[in-house]
């Protein structure tokens, strides 16, 4: 807003990575998503809240197309990564779950080893020729969910053995294993304690130097704390988008105003 | 104080912080640069302590918009709270030392189209580096988190308290000997008088230290009432 | 806030927490009766059980013991070897009928030389002691070794099954007036056997691993070969069931759109779970013996053949799997799918690499009380002939073991108990305590393997 205004805040300068455009969602006559146009940058943490049931968990999910699996689901108008629809025909979302990755609310490791559940994506996407290059990506993917440490003595023990938080950046580990360039998290913290929240964000915040993350989260503090920019969902809409820091202390809605003074369900 | 998980609250809280330190330096600048400008006559001087008190008040718009923001999006409690709270205070207190300074050296333009009183800009100057010193003291206290330093600071507000008397008595008589003194003097005593509110404002920010360090606000008297009382008393 | 104390105090307010009022007092005696309840129902479930155990282990428990008589027999040359040159094809051609007199003679002989006193003087009046199996029993021994021939060898014979009775109190002695197979004297004599240990009961092994016999030699009857084939009939069970009954719940759960025809498949495999099993019966008769074995021809579709025992019952099977498959696919959490679509696993491959696994221990806890219930099944064996007489040896191989004529468990005990013999009851009894064995350790199975797979998300 002004020119000394701290520099870790700047969000400018930065590249578009995934444009929508019109996009409405429907589930069976229910009109979940109206109209909704976000930009979102690379190298940012954008933050989706609103109350429960405004849409932007079934937004999220529209942007790695995990509304597939759900029968009664239509998506209209565009999505764009990277300039390329991906809804179009001749986009296989396996393909492109592997480049969007996605962090769940529960974390949900695989009722494996800890090499295993990161491993697995690399494996069948064959990203690694032998041992030693899965090894490589393990160790990779574990130091960048900034879980290596806790962990490498005791890769090979069953991942649903680790706590809450672990599990949780364990399962960040395993999206962040198949080189994604967008992290999806839904509620990522919402089953964490305080401790093992913070851990995450901060984590989050370091994810934010190689990728592109969208986090949906019911917590507003959370978006506040982790975000750089912040969009409101109301009822399917998309009330306002912009800079964290202006959504939480200037909204230019009274909408937005009213559900982060908490006047609003 | 270890660190916080978040690295990114760290670095905001300070980030708030170096912004208070460098409004500090500044102010101080501005005290020694208009009490400078008071005792050389030197207009030029004293017009830019005016200039520059216009990026001071920025400087504190953007520490209050700072610690705002820091409110907004990260919640802080205890300690952290007590910091984003001081943060608001001191910038504030420093503000208002900064007006005066502002204030000192507009007055020192227009002193110099009256005649020179003798010797008492010596003892302005004096006065104004004795709250120079007790406010470069506080940020000092303020970075350190040194209760001590800041109660100490606190005390010396009352040596300035006496210098401000003694100026009052000086002014007083020189306007009884020559009555064409009384222009000079009035704006001498004003200057003495915004010096030792200076002082004042010091010994706010040492009390915002020691709340933020202790959590609660030092209770005892301020050391400065006494010295008003006396004063009043004397007036009587 | 300080309208709220500005409100009249709440009754409950004034009242000791010591002291129960009437409401909670109401509401504990109504937990109080409901608990008594429940544990009279529980008690009541026990008592029955512990009677039906009673009874089947009374029951059953003899059959695992049988009589057997001690007989030093006198392998007369003149009868069995008459030429004397010890030519096996020769001694093969006399018949157990050429055995029979030496067994008599060999125990009066024993009753004789014991001093023992008796009115039965000649030696075909033993005859109703020893077991029609038992000249067979030398005759093998004999043709097995042909040296034997002029010794005097103590065979271990099977009594007949009256003696046996007698000694287990179900023959009594004011009870056999009319019996031709059994008289007074042949039981005094029977006491004086045992008190010289010539009769002895010991465990029965051939119950268990011997084949049906004919009426009147009940003594003789095992379980053995229909056991087998209820085992081919398992194999089929297993082998069929469980991969089309998983391959189908994984279509209908995963992968089927949800339409009105998908609801009709639904609705009809809950329909045929409950369809009475003798129903699976004539459709197997219909399907398998006369449209696949008759009609098309194929060789191994006859009756009572395991292998169409075994597609029977796996139609019966099938419903069952199936359900507690779909249930255990159910079970696992939508979390887990997630998980690997998210890191960009395909959907066969989420559903094989994670979900199959950790709804394992539930499809296997299912099959195996399928295979259970249809290891109990005997309705549908007896439209398809796996009911009768088969006293023929074991099968001799796999492919016979499939396609050769045999009984089934239940079915034998089904057997067992239409026959006129009491010592057939027994063996009924008998039967149903090994069948109850092996459906208990499936189930222990069962258990173990969910155990063993306890939910690890």
């Amino acid at each position: 807003m002004n020119d000394m205004r701290l520099t870790e805040r700047k969000v400018d300068a930065k590249e578009l990575k995934i444009q929508a455009r019109n996009v409405q969602v429907y589930y069976g006559e229910t009109h979940a998503i109206k109209d909704v146009n976000v930009d979102i940058l690379d190298n940012t943490v954008t933050a989706f809240i609103g109350p429960s049931g405004c849409g932007k968990s079934t937004f999220l999910r529209t942007l790695n197309r995990m509304n597939d699996t759900i029968d009664i689901c239509r998506v209209k108008g565009e999505i764009m990564l990277d300039g390329e629809d991906i809804y179009d025909r001749r986009v296989d979302p396996v393909q492109l779950r592997a480049k969007v990755g996605m962090v769940f609310q529960k974390p949900n490791p695989f009722p494996k080893s800890i090499y295993d559940n990161v491993a697995y994506g690399p494996r069948i996407h064959g990203l690694a020729r032998n041992k030693t290059d899965l090894d490589e990506i393990v160790e990779r993917a574990l130091r960048g969910a900034a879980l290596w440490n806790e962990v490498k003595d005791r890769l090979h023990a069953p991942g649903t053995g680790l706590s809450g938080g672990q599990q949780q950046r364990l399962c960040i580990a395993r999206a962040v294993a198949t080189g994604p360039e967008v992290l999806l998290m839904d509620e990522p913290c919402s089953a964490l304690d305080p401790i093992a929240t913070s851990q995450v964000e901060e984590l989050i915040d370091e994810l934010r130097e190689k990728f592109s993350v969208v986090i949906v989260t019911h917590s507003m503090q959370q978006a506040a704390r982790v975000s750089q920019r912040t969009a409101f969902f109301h009822l399917g809409n998309l009330v306002e988008y912009g800079e964290t820091g202006q959504i939480f202390t200037n909204p230019e809605d009274p909408r937005t105003e009213s559900y982060i003074t908490g006047r609003i369900g | 104080m270890s660190e916080h998980i978040s690295s990114a609250f760290d670095r905001d809280l300070e980030a708030v912080q170096a912004l208070v330190v460098k409004m500090g330096g500044m102010v101080e600048q501005q005290i020694v640069d208009a009490a400078s400008a008071l005792e050389n006559r030197d207009a030029d001087l004293a017009r830019s302590v005016q200039l520059q008190d216009k990026a001071i008040d920025l400087l504190e718009e953007q520490i209050n918009e700072e610690a705002a923001r820091l409110i907004a999006l990260r919640a802080p409690v205890s300690r952290d709270l007590r910091l984003a709270l001081s943060v608001i205070k001191i910038s504030a207190s420093l503000e208002r030392a900064g007006d005066y300074a502002k204030n000192i050296a507009k007055r020192t333009q227009v002193l110099l189209e009256v005649p020179a009183v003798n010797g008492s800009p010596k003892a302005l100057r004096r006065m104004a580096v004795a709250v120079e010193g007790m406010l470069k003291d506080a940020l000092d206290a303020y970075i350190q988190r040194d209760a001590k330093l800041a109660n100490d600071v606190r005390d010396r507000d009352i040596e300035v308290d006496q210098m401000y008397n003694a100026l009052f008595r000086e002014f007083l008589t020189y306007m009884m000997e020559d009555p064409r003194n009384i222009t000079a003097c009035m704006h001498l005593h004003f200057i003495a008088k915004n010096i030792e509110r200076m002082g004042d404002h010091a010994t706010s920010i040492t009390e915002q230290v020691i709340y933020l360090v202790t959590g609660e606000a030092p209770d005892e008297e301020r050391p400065k009432r006494s010295s008003v009382t006396k004063l009043e008393e004397t007036e009587e | 806030m300080t309208d709220a104390s500005a409100t009249p105090a709440q009754p409950s307010r004034s009242r000791s927490l010591h002291q129960t009022d009437a409401n909670t007092k109401r509401r504990n005696a109504k937990e109080g009766r409901f608990k008594a309840l429940g544990l009279g129902a529980i008690g009541l479930g026990l008592v029955f059980l512990v009677i039906l155990m009673f009874s089947i282990i009374s029951n059953g428990a003899g059959a695992f013991q049988q009589t057997f008589l001690q007989v030093p027999v006198y392998l007369d040359p003149a009868k069995l070897d008459k030429n004397g040159n010890r030519d096996p094809a020769e001694i093969a051609k006399v018949s157990t009928f050429g055995y029979a007199p030496l067994l008599q003679q060999g125990l009066l002989q024993a009753i004789t030389d014991k001093g023992i006193s008796t009115d039965l003087a000649k030696a075909s009046e033993l005859k109703n002691l020893i077991s029609a199996s038992a000249p067979n029993v030398v005759r093998q021994q004999v043709i097995a070794n042909p040296d034997l021939i002029g010794q005097t060898v103590t065979f271990e014979v099977l009594a007949s099954s009256r003696v046996d009775g007698y000694l287990k109190g179900r023959v009594k002695r004011d009870q056999i007036a009319l019996d031709k197979n059994i008289s007074v004297a042949q039981l005094d004599l029977t006491d004086a056997l045992v008190k010289e240990g010539m009769a002895v009961k010991k465990f029965n092994w051939d119950f268990i691993t011997g084949s049906d016999a004919s009426e009147s030699r009940a003594e003789q009857a095992g379980i053995g070969t229909s056991m087998i084939g209820s085992f081919f009939m398992m194999l089929v069970v297993l082998f069929l069931s469980l991969p089309i009954g998983v391959a189908a719940s994984i279509y209908l759960e995963e992968f089927a759109p949800q339409n009105k025809f998908t609801d009709l498949i639904e609705v009809n495999i809950s329909n045929l779970a409950a369809v009475p099993s003798i129903v699976f019966g004539i459709l197997g008769l219909a399907l398998f013996i006369q449209f696949g074995g008759g009609t098309l021809g194929i060789s191994g579709l006859k009756a009572s053949a395991p292998l169409v025992g075994g597609l029977v019952l796996t139609l019966m099977t099938l419903p069952t799997i199936i359900i507690s498959t779909r249930a255990a696919l159910k079970a696992v959490p939508p979390s887990i799918r997630d998980a690997a679509l998210g890191v960009g696993a395909s959907k066969m491959q989420s559903i094989f690499h994670h979900v199959l696994p950790l709804a394992m221990p539930g499809i296997l806890t299912g099959t195996i009380l399928g295979l259970a219930q249809a290891l109990g099944e005997t309705a549908p064996l007896l439209l398809i002939g796996m009911i009768g007489y088969i006293a023929t040896n074991p099968p001799d191989g796999l492919i016979s073991g499939f396609v050769d004529p045999n009984s089934a468990m239940p079915a034998q005990i089904y057997e067992w108990a239409k026959r006129a013999d009491p010592a057939y009851y027994e063996r009924a009894w008998g039967g149903i305590i090994i069948l109850l064995i092996f459906l208990l350790s499936m189930n222990i199975i069962a258990i173990l393997l969910r155990r063993k797979f306890e939910r690890r998300w």
